[in-house]
């Protein structure tokens, strides 16, 4: 199964899309981000979520729904259940290794509604694309867990090029060393 | 004169004065869980390529990087205690002198077989580790908080894959029972106590090793009856083998590990 | 007008929007309206390069058992680990398009998936492990500095990403073969045997010439390569050729010179029939590297089967007793 991953760099930072994982359940997909994301020192904390649980749309599909009528509008019935939806949003076509930041969380009956709910919100700012995800679907790694799960990559400075002499011996040489 | 106490004896940097005795017990004890972490780290990382999951690949080269760095770490403590220079001693040593535990130097079989070993070695360092950390030798005490650090991760992967093995399968179990079966019988020899380790506990430096190997043993044995892994062992700690005996299993991996660094025996630097 | 005339027609409009959307700068996202060849073409180059991150952790793994330092030891595995990161990242991306990493490992293990031709050549000493650092990785840089720009969003990620953490790739084996380059004589002549052996391959690892790249012209158009094989051949020589030569070691080409007007070097003709047969899976290693991933992949069936035994326990137990909030 397919597992997208969300990463927050530091504490207060957002948690961003950064790729996905397998997994054959949650508890796998979790340990598998951190195996995958986490080899580098700049990750706090892990959310997975199944990747058919992802509902998506980018500014072009939105525009092509607004186009056709059938736009994500859609009133969900009166009384119907309200559930938590974080909502991710890309705003920038620069260069990057993440995808979409978390930007807000709302209260919806579905993820449509949701992302109707964040578009009503952000009107006038740009955005390229949108993730929604309802906050059951998500699996997250334990703040309790962190010194464990994030912080041996810190002591791993041979990742680091920084590390390495590269100096050619000669000039090394000429440098007195 | 526990470091915990804040005695004296146990500020961390200061040179803390021991006897001849107590430090070439220490020397061998260090040298022994040393050796344990490179061959362990040497047989996780056999699997580099060839896991039956590219995230598992990616999880073994972790762990293995992990143990080599904590064998550095221990060689480190020696190296401070006597001048030995880790890489000679990893690289150079006749297996005759190495001090490694049975259950390190096995091959690593299936994946049930490397899953199981690593998870019982993982609850000895969760055992181990945090009573290491209270050491009076106050350099041991430190590297034994950094290195429980990551065994913390260490043994949830392993926890995840007993698991998963005991209740996945048929197969998966009977790949774990096996297994087990093989491991327990050499567990007694990573858990038994050294010559020297008396004098050690009696210092302070080292904790009631009789305690870790209970712990142990009772941490395994809970862990592996939530996962329906029932071998059928019995409550006392296996007979051990000693660590001076030299396995065909520690030739072996010796032989391959230390053959580039042999070939050429003037090499300053690699 | 004919249906036929006004599909083509909206086809033709759509080809152009998103050409247009090309051409400034905008990436491209799943969901986003794709040519199908631009889909195709993508997915055949992701899956490529994801099969031979996976497949290039064999020549250099096979030398962890026997690295000879803790720090190279420790290095090395990295270095590999990074790699079957990077195959894990590739995947991913190209799932985004509609194919499933179980298709795209089939696809490989029944030989139907190609993968970069330089990793099917042996790693006969450890000096190799330097010298793949050095070169192999050197010209993989370069290519995915400019991969890194790629129209697609995923792909460009995960090149982003891959940028970032390939550098000490480069800088460990390029302070190996420095090293060895200058330490005793045995360690010498491994480094130049290795150079002999390394250095046509990782040349010939940027592709074939522009006039043998059909594919070329169309994926500049389409942002999905922003320099041809040739231009991104000419960087990484003029990079490699006079490092390694002010290290001391004899580059295995004869006609390889500098030269003062273009500030480039020049190298001699490239054996594109080597190459040929190394990518039709003629080479030293090809039958041993498919058969170690088809061997893992085998090996690992029954761990994959109780993986998704544990799964489904895990729901049909979930569906039983009502999880508390």
């Amino acid at each position: 199964m397919r597992w997208e991953v969300f990463k927050q760099d530091a504490p207060g930072r957002p948690h961003q899309a950064v790729g996905s994982v397998h997994g054959a359940d949650a508890e796998h997909a979790l340990l598998n981000a951190r195996h995958v994301f986490g080899r580098r020192p700049s990750a706090v904390s892990v959310w997975v979520v199944p990747a058919d649980r992802v509902f998506s749309r980018t500014a072009e599909e939105l525009e092509a729904e607004a186009g056709r009528g059938d736009g994500t509008a859609a009133p969900a019935p009166a009384g119907a259940a309200r559930r938590l939806f974080h909502v991710f949003r890309k705003a920038s076509h620069r260069r990057s290794m993440t995808f979409a930041d978390h930007v807000l969380d709302v209260e919806a009956a579905d993820h449509a509604s949701a992302l109707a709910e964040a578009l009503a919100r952000a009107s006038g700012e740009p955005a390229l694309a949108w993730w929604v995800v309802a906050a059951d679907d998500v699996a997250r790694s334990d703040p309790a867990d962190a010194p464990s799960w994030w912080e041996p990559a810190r002591d791993k400075t041979y990742r680091q090029q920084s590390y390495y002499g590269t100096v050619a011996p000669q000039r090394a040489r000429e440098a007195g060393r | 004169m526990s470091a915990s106490a804040g005695g004296p004896a146990a500020a961390p940097g200061a040179a803390t004065p021991l006897s001849a005795e107590v430090r070439a017990a220490l020397i061998e004890r260090l040298t022994a869980m040393a050796d344990d972490e490179l061959l362990l780290g040497h047989r996780d990382s056999e699997w580099t390529g060839h896991g039956p999951l590219l995230e598992e690949d990616i999880a073994l080269a972790n762990l293995a990087q992990d143990e080599i760095g904590h064998a550095a770490l221990w060689y480190g403590l020696r190296q401070a205690l006597d001048g030995s220079d880790p890489d000679a001693l990893a690289f150079r040593r006749d297996p005759d002198g190495f001090r490694s535990s049975l259950l390190v130097e096995l091959p690593r079989g299936d994946w049930a077989f490397t899953m199981l070993r690593q998870f019982l070695f993982d609850c000895y360092e969760a055992e181990a580790l945090p009573r290491l950390a209270r050491s009076a030798y106050a350099p041991l005490a430190e590297a034994a908080a950094k290195a429980h650090r990551e065994e913390l991760f260490h043994l949830r992967h392993a926890g995840l894959w007993v698991r998963r093995l005991g209740l996945g399968t048929a197969e998966s179990r009977a790949r774990a029972t096996r297994a087990l079966d093989e491991l327990w019988a050499a567990l007694g020899g990573l858990l038994a106590p050294l010559p020297g380790d008396a004098l050690l506990e009696a210092e302070g430096v080292l904790p009631d090793w009789g305690a870790v190997a209970e712990a142990t043993i009772a941490r395994a044995r809970r862990a592996l009856a939530e996962a329906s892994i029932d071998p059928g062992f019995d409550t006392e700690v296996p007979p051990a083998s000693s660590r001076e005996a030299v396995s065909e299993h520690r030739r072996e991996l010796l032989g391959t590990m230390q053959s580039v660094a042999r070939a050429d025996p003037e090499a300053v630097a690699w | 007008m004919s249906p036929e005339a006004d599909v083509s027609r909206a086809e033709d409009e759509r080809l152009a929007r998103f050409e247009a959307r090309i051409a400034a700068g905008e990436k491209i996202e799943p969901g986003d309206w794709m040519p199908d060849e631009y889909r195709r073409q993508l997915i055949r180059m992701i899956s490529q390069h994801a099969h031979s991150e996976v497949v290039g952790m064999l020549p250099e793994g096979a030398w962890i058992t026997r690295a000879p330092s803790l720090r190279r030891k420790l290095i090395l595995i990295a270095k590999v680990q990074d790699e079957g990161g990077h195959g894990q990242y590739l995947y991913h991306a190209a799932e985004t398009l509609g194919i499933t990493r179980e298709e795209m490992e089939a696809a490989l293990l029944e030989g139907r998936a190609k993968y970069s031709s330089v990793f099917n050549y042996p790693t006969l000493t450890w000096a190799d492990v330097g010298m793949i650092g050095w070169l192999v990785d050197g010209a993989a840089i370069k290519n995915q500095t400019m991969l890194a720009q790629c129209s697609y969003g995923p792909y460009s990620r995960a090149m982003v990403r891959i940028c970032s953490e390939e550098t000490f790739h480069h800088k460990q084996g390029k302070e190996m073969v420095l090293a060895y380059a200058h330490g005793t004589p045995a360690q010498r002549r491994m480094a130049q045997d290795a150079l002999d052996r390394w250095w046509w391959p990782a040349v010939m690892m940027l592709g074939p010439h522009d006039s043998d790249s059909p594919n070329t012209p169309l994926l500049v158009r389409w942002g999905i390569k922003t320099k041809t094989n040739d231009q991104v051949r000419q960087e990484f020589i003029d990079e490699h050729a006079p490092e390694l030569l002010e290290a001391g070691l004899r580059i295995p080409d004869p006609d390889l010179r500098y030269d003062e007007e273009t500030g480039h070097w020049v190298h001699g003709p490239i054996d594109w029939d080597e190459f040929w047969r190394v990518v039709k899976g003629d080479g030293p290693c090809n039958a041993e590297r498919m058969a170690v991933r088809r061997k893992a992949h085998a090996d690992g069936a029954w761990v994959r089967e109780a993986l998704a035994a544990y799964a489904a326990r895990q729901e049909r137990e979930a569906a039983r007793a009502p999880v508390e909030a």
